[in-house]
């Protein structure tokens, strides 16, 4: 063994095949993170990929090693300053993934042989995954596995002919191999067991959507512009009416320059002392139990798009049912961590329930009572007369709609824009024309100066019930503002004045409160999904379904989801019964694999000529004289003849048939005499077999 | 051919072979137990599950590691799809156990021929490889561990016929061991591989040393005969002119005596035919083989009629290939089985 034999040279590179899905399947892979890397990264993904590409084609050469270091310098400085000015100088997610898809980038510029090339094929596997920390929508999926199927094909293709350049070849083989994969991929998703986060990593800082924490008017006006969804619900039973359906989302106690801000709220916390004698108990949520006892509830799940913040939406009054879920004082309520991913969770609501049946403390009574000092002077002296003439928060409240009502308000998209000083007198003595908010924010104001508790309560209002799985979609244009004022017997009542000026808004949606002009200023597609072409909407409610489904099913398939669909498959949630189903649907679905895997077509059948002389060998292999392989019937004949004594000059006539059918191509034959010849050797085929039983 | 077994000098040789070792080096001797028990030889092979080993690669390990990862951050993210995607792997993994089993299993191996070599030279074995007609293979490699692997091309043709070159160290009749067959086709994540016994031997002469032909024997000059009567270099005799014969030749003296005409014939000596006795050429056993090999290629280059004595065979004066090869195949056996 003096010299360790080098393998095949061609083993160690990189074949052509190979490496052009693999050019291709950076491409594929890189292309979704654009959306959120900075484009100075992709600019250097897309100019290492055209140098990669001349050198596929042989127009460049190999960078040296400057070249590549600069790369590198540029790229790490980069990411730095990049971090550094987003401000958090932490290690994000968005950093981690800039960095990944440069090292990316950087290492087509040296991929050379084999072990570099696995290399990238691991780290597209892993882009694609860190693409679903970011979105996990159904289209987002599609598209990733197309991404999955190009790598494996880049994969497929390190192992293939290294002849021929056959890419169709890979990426035909990578889809069968991929599409083999996904039974026992269902079965280990929904078996596998699913365990909360080990240790907590840093959230991909995803943008902010719906309603925020402070409100001017003219926002929700603008988020009605987007036909974004908001969140899916489904309820275990019949839907509310639309005008019943307010989604608390956040409570506005705060008003300033124009603006409402949400005020400080406490968590409930069930055991606290009041922290001052005076100060009423928040409600626990044992009381509110109780207090529900007997009152009608509406059971429901809701499944909320990535909002990166913490509130959720609910309608009134709601009590949480998953675990993560708190509820504040001002019955909203609010998960545990910012709402990055969609999320689902079950709530109970009692529509009948008293909110605060403890009264307001001083506290709070200060707080939902608080004015800017001498402003909006106008709608003070309207407050102070409206109250002197009703004294009572309902009558006020009806005599404030009813002016609405009467006068000539309007409700538009696109309201005036308002000064930031004495805004509310603008808009109820001037313009008249505004949005849910500025009615909402009159409303307020009025019942404020007029020293009754009130707040603005922001959220969406309706919703769309999709036929076809019954849930219902909300959408951000379906965001909404509306008034909760205090009454000592009947706690926090819900005003809605935008239910004067815009009654169809809150009876079947915004659609039917828009005038023309409004509708022509909406983008496209939101113009569409609200007006009623039927085959679209149909269209749209079937992707919707689709979506819902989706989320329902595998984005949101969770712990607790697991353990139902568990209890359902095998009656008891235990480990060995996991382990066992496991196992069991596992093999199936290997098995169905292999089945495909080794499956073979029936082997052609033989030609009877090709029968015939495997016959005559088999007759002289019983008698002793077994034929060699290199002899045909003319050789074999003869050795036959004379090891066991026959004179078989009269068989020379078969022999010859035999060898005129075997060899020579069919289309020279004659049907007929070929019919002719197969009977005659098979006559003296029979013959032979009687002359050998005789000779022994 | 083994006359010469008993010869003191084979076992005074440390560089003689014993029985062929071709790939213990990578296997133990355990291993090579279990596997002959396993994997008989034979002339012919077909694999199936009986005789097909299948392993992670270092790249499936990584690959594994890969998961791991994804997993990891599946749990931390609470990211469904990322499960999704590290279960998609993993069960492209296990399916890929059945693709590269696949790949080798069905194939049937055959040792077709071999070409004899010098110590030194490259011994080559044509192997071949037939596929079952439903199913292309691809990514298969063979070859013997001291050789060179090649590649079986098995996806247009359901026959290839691999010629795997192993070096030829000693001079005998050796088996090369075990071929190995091995494929990492589809994903490189596995290989699927097998160490096939076909019964191959392979023969290698001596490594020629070339040298002057040693002196011949005086009575060598009368055995066989002395003369190229076809030759052009000395007069021999006369006789009656053929038509055809060379005008050169024509003996136009005596053509003016008498109407007959005669020519001359001439005829060359031919070098004597040679002998070549192992016993009398100098050096070491080994070393004399060697001499013997170079003076017999020798011989048959420049066409030379030679008989050899070797040991107590006696070859009798032939001129060619075949009794080169004859003699060489004496010289390669020489002492050795």
């Amino acid at each position: 063994m003096s010299t360790k034999a080098p393998a095949v040279g061609v083993a160690y590179q990189i074949p052509r095949n190979s490496l052009a899905l693999l050019m291709v399947a950076q491409l594929v892979v890189i292309i979704p993170h654009t959306l959120q890397l900075s484009v100075w990264i992709v600019a250097v993904a897309l100019f290492c990929g055209l140098w990669r590409t001349q050198i596929y084609r042989g127009r460049w050469n190999y960078p040296n090693s400057w070249v590549r270091a600069a790369l590198v310098v540029i790229s790490i400085v980069g990411v730095g300053l990049g971090a550094a000015t987003g401000g958090s100088m932490s290690f994000s997610l968005e950093a981690a993934t800039s960095l990944l898809v440069l090292a990316f980038a950087l290492k087509l510029l040296e991929m050379k042989n084999r072990r570099d090339a696995y290399l990238v094929i691991f780290l597209s596997y892993f882009v694609i995954s860190t693409q679903f920390l970011f979105d996990q929508s159904l289209p987002v999926a599609l598209y990733e596995m197309f991404a999955t199927v190009v790598v494996t094909a880049a994969l497929v293709g390190l192992h293939q002919l290294h002849s021929q350049v056959r890419p169709l070849a890979s990426i035909k083989l990578a889809t069968w191999l991929i599409a083999q994969a996904i039974p026992l991929t269902v079965v280990l998703f929904l078996l596998f067991p699913r365990v909360g986060p080990i240790w907590s990593v840093p959230m991909p800082g995803g943008h902010q959507t719906g309603i925020g924490e402070h409100l001017t008017p003219g926002d929700v006006a603008s988020l009605s512009q987007s036909d974004e969804l908001a969140f899916r619900a489904v309820f275990k039973s019949r839907i509310p009416a639309h005008r019943d359906l307010y989604w608390r989302g956040l409570v506005y106690s705060q008003f300033a320059g124009g603006t409402w801000s949400v005020g400080t709220s406490d968590i409930t916390d069930l055991d606290a002392p009041a922290r001052r004698p005076e100060e009423a108990k928040p409600q626990s949520a044992e009381t509110m139990a109780q207090a529900a006892e007997g009152l009608a509830s509406i059971d429901y799940q809701v499944m909320l798009q990535p909002t990166g913040s913490d509130w959720l939406y609910a309608l009134d009054v709601a009590l949480p049912r998953t675990p993560t879920l708190y509820r504040t004082d001002d019955y909203r309520l609010v998960n545990n961590t910012p709402v990055l991913s969609v999320m689902r969770y079950d709530v109970r609501s009692y529509p009948d329930l008293l909110m605060s049946p403890g009264g307001l403390s001083l506290r709070q009574r200060y707080v939902e009572t608080a004015l800017p000092e001498a402003d909006n002077p106008r709608i003070r002296e309207l407050a102070t007369q409206l109250w002197q003439q009703t004294g009572e928060v309902e009558a006020f409240a009806n005599a404030v709609m009813a002016q609405i009502r009467e006068q000539p308000f309007y409700y538009t998209l696109q309201p005036p824009k308002l000064p930031s000083d004495n805004s509310i007198d603008a808009f109820w003595f001037d313009t008249k024309r505004g949005f849910c908010t500025h009615y909402a924010g009159a409303l307020v104001f009025l019942a404020r100066a007029a020293n009754i508790p009130a707040r603005m309560v922001g959220g969406y209002q309706g919703g769309e019930i999709n036929p076809i799985t019954g849930h219902l979609v909300v959408r951000q244009y379906d965001a909404h503002a509306w008034v909760e004022l205090w009454d000592e017997q009947a706690g926090w009542q819900r005003f809605d004045p935008t239910a004067s000026v815009a009654p169809q808004r809150i009876e079947e949606g915004l659609d039917a409160a828009l005038s023309s002009t409004d509708r022509a200023s909406l983008p496209t597609l939101s113009a569409l999904r609200l007006a009623d072409w039927e085959s679209l909407t149909d269209a749209l409610q079937w992707l919707d379904s689709l979506e819902h489904r989706w989320n329902l099913w595998v984005v949101g398939f969770d712990a607790n989801q697991q353990a139902g669909v568990l209890r359902e498959l095998l009656g008891k949630v235990e480990p060995w019964r996991i382990a066992l189903a496991l196992l069991f649907t596992g093999a199936i679905s290997l098995g169905l694999a292999a089945a495909i895997v080794f499956w073979r077509r029936r082997a052609e059948p033989l030609a009877p000529e090709v029968k015939l002389f495997q016959r005559f060998g088999r007759l002289g292999a019983s008698a002793g004289v077994p034929r060699a392989p290199h002899e045909g019937p003319s050789s074999y004949l003869p050795r036959l003849a004379q090891e066991k004594g026959l004179v078989v000059e009269d068989m020379q006539g078969c022999v010859e048939d035999l060898e005129q059918v075997m060899y020579n191509s069919s289309a020279d034959q004659n049907p007929a005499e070929r019919q002719q010849a197969l009977r005659r050797i098979r006559q003296q085929l029979r013959r032979l077999q009687v002359r050998l039983a005789l000779s022994n | 051919m083994s006359a010469a077994s008993a010869n003191p000098q084979q076992d005074a040789n440390p560089s003689l072979p014993g029985a062929a070792t071709g790939t213990t080096s990578r296997r133990s001797k355990r291993f090579d137990r279990w596997l002959e028990a396993r994997i008989p030889p034979s002339a012919s092979i077909t694999l199936s599950q009986r005789n097909i080993f299948i392993f992670p690669t270092r790249t499936g390990f990584a690959y594994s590691g890969l998961l791991l990862l994804l997993i990891l951050g599946a749990i931390n993210y609470q990211a469904s799809l990322v499960y999704g995607m590290a279960f998609l792997l993993g069960s492209l993994f296990l399916i890929t156990i059945l693709y590269t089993f696949r790949n080798l299993s069905g194939l049937t191996f055959e040792l077709v021929s071999h070409r004899p070599a010098f110590v030194g030279e490259n011994l080559e074995f044509s192997v071949r490889v037939v596929r079952p007609k439903q199913h292309p293979r691809e990514g298969i490699q063979l070859g013997w561990p001291a050789g060179d692997k090649q590649w079986a091309e098995l996806f247009e043709t359901s026959t290839d016929v691999a010629r795997l070159y192993v070096p030829a160290e000693r001079r005998g009749l050796h088996n090369p061991g075990r071929l190995l067959v091995e494929t990492f086709f589809p994903l490189g994540l596995l290989r699927a591989w097998t160490w096939i016994d076909l019964d191959a031997r392979g023969l290698t002469y001596p490594k020629p040393i070339f040298d002057d032909y040693p002196a011949q024997g005086s009575g060598n000059r009368t055995d066989g005969s002395l003369i190229d009567p076809a030759g052009s270099e000395d007069f021999t005799d006369l006789r009656v002119y053929q038509p055809g014969d060379p005008l050169k030749h024509v003996l136009w003296r005596s053509y003016a005596k008498s109407d007959d005409l005669m020519v001359k014939n001439y005829a060359s000596y031919v070098e004597p035919r040679l002998w070549f006795d192992l016993e009398s050429l100098p050096g070491g056993l080994e070393e004399r083989l060697s001499r013997m090999a170079g003076l017999a290629l020798k011989a048959v280059r420049e066409d030379r009629e030679f008989g050899a004595r070797i040991g107590p065979r006696v070859i009798a004066p032939a001129k060619g290939q075949q009794h080169l090869d004859q003699v060489l195949r004496e010289l390669g056996l020489y002492g050795v089985h």
